[in-house]
C-alpha cells in the first residue's frame, strides 16, 4: 500500500514535470530572439512510415546526397557569402494531417527558409498550402497532377511536367508501333495521380481514335482485381492500361497472369518506373509498358553538383547499390533550384528568391527546368519505357531509345 | 454464361483465403473475448518470414509452413502469458486499445527492418485452363492449403483434448476452471494457435498477394467481416464467412464495378451485425 | 464531494492557458494549442458515449470525416463558412441519430467492431461518390486570404469554442437526468431498463452528442487545411487515438479526456522531434504501459483526484 502510494506520487512528478517541461520548453523556443542566419535551411515533411514509406525514403536518400555534396563544395553561394545547407525532416507517417502540422512546425519552430514537398498530389497540396501561407518557396519533386498547381499556389514550384503529356504522346506511339490497336481498357486506382492519368489515358485515346471498352476505379484499399479483369477479359481489347502504386500494380498483372488476361499492349502506370515493380514480379514483369518522367539512360548536361545524368547515376550506385528511377532524379535535382535562384536572387529576402525561383531556366542532369506560370516544369518529351528480359528499355524518344517495342508475350 | 462460371470460381477461391486468415481471429475473439488488432501484422509477419527464408536462402514455402507456425505459435503464446493476459478480463475497450498499441510497435518494427517495399514470392505456378474458367494453380494450392489447416484446426478442437479445453473455456470460463483446466493456459495456447493461423495464412498469402506492411489494416477489416458474417469463435463459422465474403465481393465487382466490391462487403458485414449478431452459422450466446 | 470549484478553476485556468499562448509564443505553438483544443473536443465528445455509457464507439473518425466533408461541399458551393460549419454538426447529428438507432443495438465486441466499420463505410461511400465528393481527388476549399498569424489564431479560437461547447454539453449532461441515465446504462443496462429508463433513447442520445462537435470540429479543420480527400479524413488511427487521448485522461471524467488529449499532443510533439523512425512504436509503448499502470487515467492520480467531480464507479 506504502509503496504504491509512493509509486503514485513519483509518477504523477514525473508527469506533471513532463507536462510543465514541454510547456516551458515550447515558451522558450518562442522567446529566444531568431539567430543570425549562418545556413540555409530547408525543411522536409517525409513519409518515413506508413503507406508511402517507401517513397519517403527514396526522397531523403537523394536528399542527404545532395546535401552532402553541397556542403562538401563549401555550401551555397549567396551574394558575397558562402552558405552551408541544412536540411531538416520529420515522419509525418503518410498522414495528411500531420504532414501540414510537420509544415507548420518547420516553417515556425525551425524557421526553414524553403520546403521541398513529400511524395504525392494529395500530401503536395496539403504542404504547399502552408507554404503559401507563410510564403515559403514549396519545390515538389513528385507532383505531377495538374490539379494541384491549378489553385494559383505562387510558392509551389514542381520538377515534373505535367502528366497530361504522358497520355497523348503515348496513344500517338502505340498506334504508330501498333496500328491495328482499336481498343483499350482503362483500370485505375482512385487516388488524385492515378485518377487524372485514367482519366488522362481515356479521353487521349477517345481523341486518338481508340474504342475505350472498359473504364473502371477500384479504391485504395482493393486487395483482389479478379472481378475488374475477368469483365476485361471478356471485352478483349488490345491495350490495358492499370495505374496504381506498385503493390496494386503486381497484384494486378500477377492476376491477370492468373485468369489468362492478357492483350498487344499492356500498360502500368508507373509500374515499371520502380525497381520494386521488375523485382516483384520477376518474369511476369516483362513486356509491361509505361511512361516516366526520367530514366537514367538519358544523358542530360547541367550545373550543379551532379554535372551529368552519368554522374549522378555513379554516385546512386555507389551509395545505394540500386538504380535510381525518377523519384531520385527528380528530388535531387530539386535542389538545384533553390541553388540557381539563390545566386541570382544575390539574398534571402523571400520575395525575390520567389520571383528567382519562378524565373528559373536551368540545364541540370535530371534535365531542363523551367517553370510555367502555374509553378510547373514545362512539358518535355517523356520517355516511354517498357520491360524486357527483366530490365528497363527506352523505347522512345528516339534520342534515347535503346531497344524497340515488343508485343506482350 | 461462363464469366459467372468464372466469377463464382474467382469468389470461392478469394473466399477459402479470407476462412484462412479469419479462422485464427475468430478464434480469440471467441474463447478470450479480444479482438486482436495485430492479426493483420501477425499475416505479414508470415509472409515476412516466408519470403526472407525463400528470397535469401532459397527454403521453398512449403517447408516454411510448420517453420513459421511454430514461430508464430511461440510468438503469441509469449505474447498473451506476459502481456495481454494481465488485462484479459477487462472491458472490451481496453483489450482493443492494448492490442491496437501493440500493434503499432511490431507495424513500425517490421516497416523499420523489412521496409514497406512490397515482395512477393514469384513461384507462378501458371494456371489450370478448362476452357469456360481460368483456375490459378497456386490459388488453387492456397485454396487447398486454406481448407485443409482450417478443417485441420477443426479436428484439433473437436478431437484433442487441447482443443475440448478451449472449448470448455470458450463456453464458460469458471466452470472450466473448477473442472481443473488451467485457464491462463488455454488462453495462451488459443492466442498462440490464433497467431500460429495469422502466421500460415501470411505463408500462402506469400505466393498470391504482395506483402507489404501497407496492407496489414486491409487483412485486418477483412477478418471483422468475416468474423460477423460467419459467426465467432467456430472453425465452420470463418469457413462460411469466408466463402460468403469472397462470393459477395467478386460478384459485386462485376455488377457494380470495383469502386463497390469491398463496400458492399462492409454493407453485408452491417446488416448482419444487425439483424443476425450471431453471424449466418453462430451460436447464440457467444455476443 | 461535488463541489463544482476545482473543476471549473482547472477548466478556466487550462482553456486560458490555450487561449493565451498566441501572447507569447510563435506560430506553432498557437497551431499546437489549436491542436489540442480540438482533439480536447473530440476526446470530450467521445466521453459522452465511451465514457459515461460504457459503449466502446470507435466511430469518432467517420463523424470527423463526414464533418469535413459537408463543410466542405456546402462551402464549395458558396455558402458562408459559420454556416457550412453549422449544417455540417446538424446534418452529422441527425446522421449519428439514424445510424444510432441501428447499430447501438450491438452490444459490447460486436458494437466495437460496427462502430469501426462505420468509419470504413463512411470512407468507401465518399471516396465512390465522385460526382460529389470528388472522390480520390479529394475536395479544395477556399484558401483564407488572411495572414498565417491571424488565420491561426482564429482557428485556435474556433476549436477553444468548440471544446468550451463540448465541456459545457459535458457539464450539462453529468448534472442532469440524462447524465444519471447514462451511468446507470454503464453499470447495467438491463436493470436500468427495469426501473424505467429508456434506454434506446438515452444511447441515441449519447451517441449524437458524440457526434456533433466532432462534426465541427472536422468542418472547422476542412476550412483550416483547405484541401482534404477520403484517406485523411477516415482514418481507423485517429479513431483509436481519441479513444487513448479519453483513457489517458480518465473515461467518464469530466475533464479527463480533454487533459488526456493535452498530454498525448504533447507526447507526440516530443516523439516526432527525437525519434524519426520510431515514433510510432514509441506511441504504442506509450499506449501499453497506459494500459498497465494508469487504467484509471491522468485524473486516478493523488494530485489531479478532486478534479474528477464525475466518475463512474468501477466499471463491469
Amino acid at each position: 500500500m506504502f509503496a504504491q502510494g509512493i509509486l503514485r506520487s513519483a509518477r504523477t512528478g514525473l508527469l506533471a514535470g513532463g507536462l510543465a517541461s514541454g510547456l516551458l520548453a515550447a515558451g522558450l523556443m518562442a522567446s529566444s530572439p531568431a539567430l543570425a542566419q549562418e545556413t540555409i535551411k530547408i525543411g522536409a515533411p517525409l513519409a518515413l512510415t506508413g503507406g508511402l514509406a517507401d517513397e519517403g525514403h527514396k526522397q531523403d536518400v537523394v536528399w542527404k546526397m545532395w546535401v552532402e555534396k553541397v556542403n562538401a563544395a563549401g555550401g551555397i553561394p549567396v551574394g558575397d557569402k558562402k552558405l552551408k545547407v541544412e536540411l531538416i525532416e520529420y515522419d509525418y507517417q503518410s498522414e495528411g494531417q500531420r504532414a501540414s502540422q510537420l509544415a507548420e512546425k518547420l516553417i515556425n519552430d525551425d524557421k526553414v527558409q524553403f520546403l521541398f514537398s513529400p511524395f504525392g498530389s494529395g500530401h503536395t497540396k496539403i504542404v504547399a498550402g502552408v507554404g503559401e501561407r507563410y510564403q515559403v518557396p514549396t519545390i515538389a519533386c513528385v507532383a505531377s497532377s495538374e490539379s494541384v498547381y491549378d489553385q494559383t499556389l505562387k510558392y509551389l514550384f514542381g520538377t515534373l511536367s505535367p502528366n497530361g503529356g504522358m497520355t497523348t504522346a503515348m496513344v500517338a506511339f502505340f498506334k504508330e508501333k501498333f496500328p491495328q490497336t482499336k481498343t483499350i481498357a482503362v483500370l485505375g486506382r482512385d487516388d488524385v495521380f492515378p485518377k487524372s492519368m485514367a482519366e488522362g489515358i481515356a479521353k487521349a485515346a477517345e481523341a486518338g481514335g481508340l474504342n475505350v471498352v472498359y473504364k473502371e476505379l477500384y479504391p485504395v484499399g482493393t486487395m483482389d482485381h479478379a472481378a475488374a479483369l475477368s469483365s476485361i477479359k471478356a471485352a478483349k481489347p488490345d491495350w490495358i492500361y492499370v495505374t496504381g502504386y506498385t503493390q496494386d500494380l503486381i497484384l494486378a498483372r500477377k492476376q491477370m497472369q492468373d485468369l489468362g488476361v492478357t492483350a498487344p499492349i499492356v500498360t502500368m502506370v508507373t509500374g515499371p518506373s520502380y525497381k520494386e515493380f521488375t523485382e516483384g514480379l520477376g518474369p511476369l514483369a516483362n513486356g509491361i509498358s509505361s511512361s516516366s518522367w526520367w530514366h537514367h539512360l538519358t544523358s542530360y548536361e547541367g550545373q550543379g553538383v551532379w554535372p551529368t545524368t552519368a554522374a549522378f547515376y555513379e554516385d546512386f550506385k555507389a551509395r545505394t547499390k540500386g538504380d535510381p528511377d525518377y523519384v531520385h532524379g527528380s528530388c535531387a535535382a530539386a535542389g538545384e533550384v533553390i541553388v540557381d535562384a539563390l545566386a541570382r536572387a544575390g539574398s534571402l529576402d523571400k520575395a525575390k528568391v520567389r520571383d528567382a525561383i519562378a524565373a528559373t531556366d536551368i540545364q541540370t542532369f535530371y534535365g531542363p527546368i523551367k517553370f510555367g506560370p502555374n509553378g510547373m516544369n514545362l512539358s518535355r518529351e517523356l520517355p516511354i519505357i517498357q520491360v524486357q528480359d527483366g530490365t528497363i528499355k527506352v523505347l522512345a524518344p528516339a534520342a534515347i531509345k535503346n531497344a524497340d517495342m515488343i508485343a506482350m508475350p | 454464361m461462363a464469366i459467372y462460371l468464372q466469377i463464382i470460381s474467382n469468389g470461392l477461391m478469394l473466399g477459402a483465403l479470407y476462412a484462412c486468415l479469419a479462422v485464427g481471429f475468430s478464434l480469440v475473439w471467441g474463447v478470450l473475448n479480444v479482438i486482436n488488432m495485430l492479426h493483420g501484422s501477425f499475416i505479414i509477419l508470415g509472409g515476412y518470414l516466408t519470403f526472407f527464408a525463400w528470397h535469401l536462402y532459397g527454403i521453398h514455402p512449403v517447408v516454411m509452413l510448420p517453420i513459421v507456425a511454430a514461430l508464430m505459435f511461440a510468438l503469441g503464446f509469449a505474447l498473451q502469458k506476459l502481456v495481454i493476459n494481465r488485462v484479459v478480463s477487462a472491458p472490451v475497450l481496453t483489450t482493443l486499445t492494448l492490442t491496437f498499441g501493440l500493434d503499432m510497435i511490431l507495424y513500425n518494427a517490421m516497416t523499420y527492418w523489412f521496409t514497406a517495399t512490397p515482395r512477393r514470392i514469384t513461384l507462378d505456378l501458371g494456371a489450370v485452363d478448362l476452357g469456360s474458367v481460368v483456375l490459378p494453380v497456386d490459388r488453387l494450392i492456397g485454396t487447398a492449403l486454406a481448407l485443409v489447416l482450417t478443417l485441420l484446426l477443426y479436428g484439433v478442437m473437436r478431437g484433442s483434448s487441447i482443443g475440448r479445453a478451449i472449448v470448455a473455456v470458450r463456453m464458460d470460463r469458471s466452470a472450466a476452471e473448477l473442472m481443473g483446466i488451467r485457464t491462463d493456459r488455454i488462453y495462451a495456447i488459443t492466442f498462440g494457435i490464433g497467431a500460429l493461423m495469422a502466421g500460415v495464412a501470411g505463408v500462402v498469402f506469400a505466393t498470391v498477394f504482395p506483402i507489404t506492411t501497407n496492407v496489414t489494416g486491409i487483412w485486418l477489416g477483412k477478418a471483422f467481416v468475416v468474423c460477423v458474417v460467419g459467426g465467432l469463435g467456430s472453425v465452420p463459422g470463418a469457413l462460411v464467412g469466408g466463402l460468403v465474403l469472397g462470393l459477395v465481393e467478386s460478384f459485386a465487382g462485376h455488377w457494380f464495378g470495383p469502386q463497390q466490391a469491398i463496400t458492399a462487403g462492409f454493407v453485408l458485414m452491417l446488416v448482419l451485425l444487425v439483424t443476425r449478431p450471431t453471424g449466418l452459422i453462430g451460436v447464440r450466446g457467444y455476443e | 464531494m461535488r463541489s463544482g470549484f476545482p473543476l471549473y478553476a482547472a477548466m478556466i485556468a487550462g482553456l486560458l492557458v490555450l487561449a493565451t499562448t498566441p501572447l507569447y509564443a510563435d506560430n506553432y505553438v498557437v497551431r499546437t494549442a489549436a491542436i489540442v483544443a480540438m482533439y480536447g473536443a473530440l476526446a470530450t465528445s467521445w466521453n459522452f458515449i465511451g465514457g459515461f455509457t460504457g459503449y466502446p464507439s470507435f466511430s469518432t473518425a467517420a463523424f470527423f470525416g463526414l464533418g469535413a466533408y459537408v463543410g466542405a461541399i456546402c462551402q464549395r458551393h458558396g455558402i458562408p463558412m459559420g454556416l457550412a460549419w453549422a449544417i455540417a454538426t446538424v446534418v452529422v447529428a441527425a446522421f449519428a441519430a439514424l445510424l444510432g438507432g441501428i447499430i447501438l443495438r450491438l452490444r459490447g465486441h460486436y458494437f466495437a467492431i460496427g462502430s469501426i466499420a462505420v468509419v470504413e463505410l463512411c470512407r468507401l461511400v465518399i471516396s465512390s461518390w465522385s460526382s460529389l465528393t470528388g472522390g480520390g481527388d479529394g475536395l479544395n476549399l477556399p484558401l483564407m486570404p488572411w495572414p498565417p498569424e491571424q488565420l491561426m489564431r482564429f482557428f485556435l479560437f474556433v476549436m477553444l469554442a468548440i471544446l468550451l461547447a463540448s465541456l459545457i454539453a459535458t457539464i450539462f449532461v453529468d448534472r442532469s437526468r440524462l447524465g444519471f441515465g447514462l451511468r446507470c446504462i454503464h453499470q447495467n443496462e438491463d436493470a436500468a431498463a427495469m426501473v424505467g429508463i429508456n434506454t434506446t433513447a438515452y444511447k441515441i442520445a449519447a451517441y449524437t452528442l458524440s457526434a456533433m462537435f466532432c462534426a465541427t470540429a472536422g468542418a472547422a479543420y476542412a476550412s483550416w487545411t483547405g484541401y482534404i480527400d477520403p484517406t485523411d479524413s477516415f482514418q481507423i488511427v485517429m479513431t483509436v487515438k481519441v479513444v487513448v487521448m479519453a483513457l489517458l485522461g480518465g473515461a467518464g471524467t469530466i475533464l479527463g479526456p480533454a487533459l488526456g488529449a493535452a498530454a498525448f499532443v504533447l507526447l507526440e510533439e516530443l516523439f516526432w522531434a527525437n525519434f524519426l523512425d520510431w515514433n510510432r512504436a514509441i506511441l504504442g509503448v506509450v499506449i501499453v504501459l497506459l494500459i498497465f499502470f494508469l487504467p484509471g487515467g491522468l485524473l486516478s492520480l493523488g494530485v489531479l483526484r478532486r478534479l474528477r467531480a464525475a466518475k463512474v464507479g468501477g466499471g463491469k
